[in-house]
């Protein structure tokens, strides 16, 4: 299992902004669906190290986030994409994916050409020489997916990542999900509901930082059946779910 | 995964195979390894192999550390001070200096300042030991820049020895100060506010003004401050092992 989540909880002040998740996911593309202030965004950064819990046990890639060396091991095979991409303006895209793969720890030689079949990836090589203050929206989100997989993660954590993306790009984007999902775990935080559909394996739809369902794509359109509101089936399982975990 | 330079989901442009079953993906992507690479110039490959990081090599020369501006606002400052100091015959360098590397160390590291703060917080190079090189970079520079300033009234060494103990006490005030608050703001505060109740303290009663960078009594204690902030800013950086 490269997550393992038991109890965990996280609180700011006296908000519980994840309320004692339980979660294992090994090779796959799992998606992480709900409305906002459901504890996505808190619990995707407690997988990326970034946030510490407050409660409960964490395991990333059979090793222990608690302790230093661990941990950087760990960050080593992580790949992540933050809802809010920080980037330097100045940067270059080619100047920004291997600014991270230098702080990833990746072998020096290694590193040209990891950028290069990242950028590649995101279709951004007539691009790389640009500078980030020049990039559009879209861009510079598929900029931030190539940062995330430029190490071959092994456990990709991603935040919204098809904000900005045109239909297009979203259908490529999920056959890179797919790609990664063969040789490690992928955890996709979503409100785009075709995403999970299209390209993950297992959905979990979290609700007030508690987990209210976890199964397949199919597990949840069947809960919709005769009871959601939606126009497509999954949005229809997923709104019947959510009234149902409501109070 | 076929290359798709348009990201639109067709097959990329260019063929995945050519003559003789040559991987031309592979090759383009040596090509473009070697063209889009950064050369990291002769500073950068020093402090690679003193840091013996590549990463935090990079991290210290490209990132907001050293930002150009303020760099010449550091050498103006010290510049404008030796020219005071050896108008005056008062040690004004000596003075300046503390605060003024406070406000850089405080600068140079946080959420609020470095705009990839978050995910450099999930990458192996430790976000702790890029801070610590940085404010190990405000010193050396402030240093370089003391010695060159001391050099020029005839006094260097205990110049800048009374200079760079109590700069180090100040500097850690507002490192704790910004990473404990997550603001660089409070740590230039804390840093100006901890330097101007050293300096203007009791001394100002007696006259004696420089005496918060001239008497040694004052080390041990510039060096307890120091040691004390450095553990605030350790201990505030850190992820708890309750995770597990």
């Amino acid at each position: 299992m490269n997550v393992e989540i038991s109890e965990l909880t996280r609180r700011f002040g006296r908000t519980e902004a994840v309320a004692g998740v339980d979660l294992r996911a090994g090779a796959g593309v799992f998606g992480l669906l709900g409305p906002n202030g459901a504890g996505k965004t808190s619990l995707l950064r407690m997988m990326a190290t970034v946030l510490p819990p407050s409660s409960g046990t964490l395991r990333l890639l059979d090793r222990d986030p608690g302790s230093y060396g661990p941990r950087r091991e760990i960050r080593r095979r992580l790949g992540y994409l933050p809802q809010n991409l920080g980037y330097y303006p100045g940067f270059t895209v080619a100047e920004f994916i291997e600014y991270f793969a230098l702080l990833k720890d990746m072998p020096t030689g290694q590193v040209p050409r990891a950028v290069a079949t990242a950028i590649e990836h995101v279709g951004l090589g007539g691009k790389a020489r640009a500078k980030l203050r020049t990039l559009s929206g879209g861009m510079l989100r598929r900029v931030g997916i190539a940062q995330a997989i430029v190490n071959q993660p092994e456990l990709l954590l991603l935040d919204e990542p098809t904000a900005g993306l045109d239909p297009e790009q979203r259908v490529a984007f999920r056959a890179l999900l797919r790609e990664f999902g063969q040789r490690g775990t992928v955890i996709v935080s979503t409100h785009l509901v075709e995403d999970v559909a299209a390209a993950c394996s297992e959905v979990t739809l979290m609700n007030a930082g508690k987990i209210v369902f976890h199964g397949t794509p199919d597990d949840l359109i069947a809960q919709g059946e005769g009871h959601g509101v939606g126009d497509a089936p999954l949005e229809r399982g997923y709104s019947a779910v959510l009234a149902a975990a409501r109070p | 995964m076929t290359r798709d330079p348009d990201m639109t989901g067709r097959p990329g442009n260019r063929p995945g195979r050519g003559p003789d079953g040559i991987d031309l993906d592979r090759v383009w992507a040596g090509v473009a390894a070697e063209v889009w690479r950064r050369r990291p110039g002769p500073a950068e490959r020093l402090a690679g192999r003193l840091l013996r990081s590549p990463g935090l090599a990079r991290a210290l020369l490209t990132t907001p550390s050293l930002l150009l501006g303020w760099v010449l606002a550091t050498m103006a400052v010290l510049l404008a001070g030796v020219v005071v100091t050896l108008s005056t015959g008062t040690p004004w360098v000596a003075l300046i200096a503390p605060p003024l590397a406070a406000a850089g160390i405080a600068y140079a590291y946080g959420p609020g300042i470095d705009p990839a703060w978050e995910l450099s917080q999930s990458t192996a190079v430790s976000d702790r030991m890029v801070l610590l090189v940085r404010a190990l970079a405000v010193f050396g520079l402030n240093a370089i820049l003391g010695l060159v300033a001391s050099a020029a009234s005839g006094a260097v060494a205990a110049v800048t020895f009374g200079w760079l103990v109590p700069m180090t006490a100040v500097c850690a005030l507002a490192l704790a100060a910004a990473t404990v608050s997550r603001s660089a703001n409070v740590g230039v505060l804390a840093g100006l506010a901890g330097w101007l109740i050293i300096v203007l303290g009791d001394r100002v009663a007696a006259g004696q003004l420089t005496a918060a960078v001239t008497s040694t009594v004052l080390i041990l204690p510039y060096l307890a401050i120091a040691a004390g902030c450095v553990v605030i800013a350790m201990y505030a950086t850190r992820t708890p092992r309750g995770a597990s």
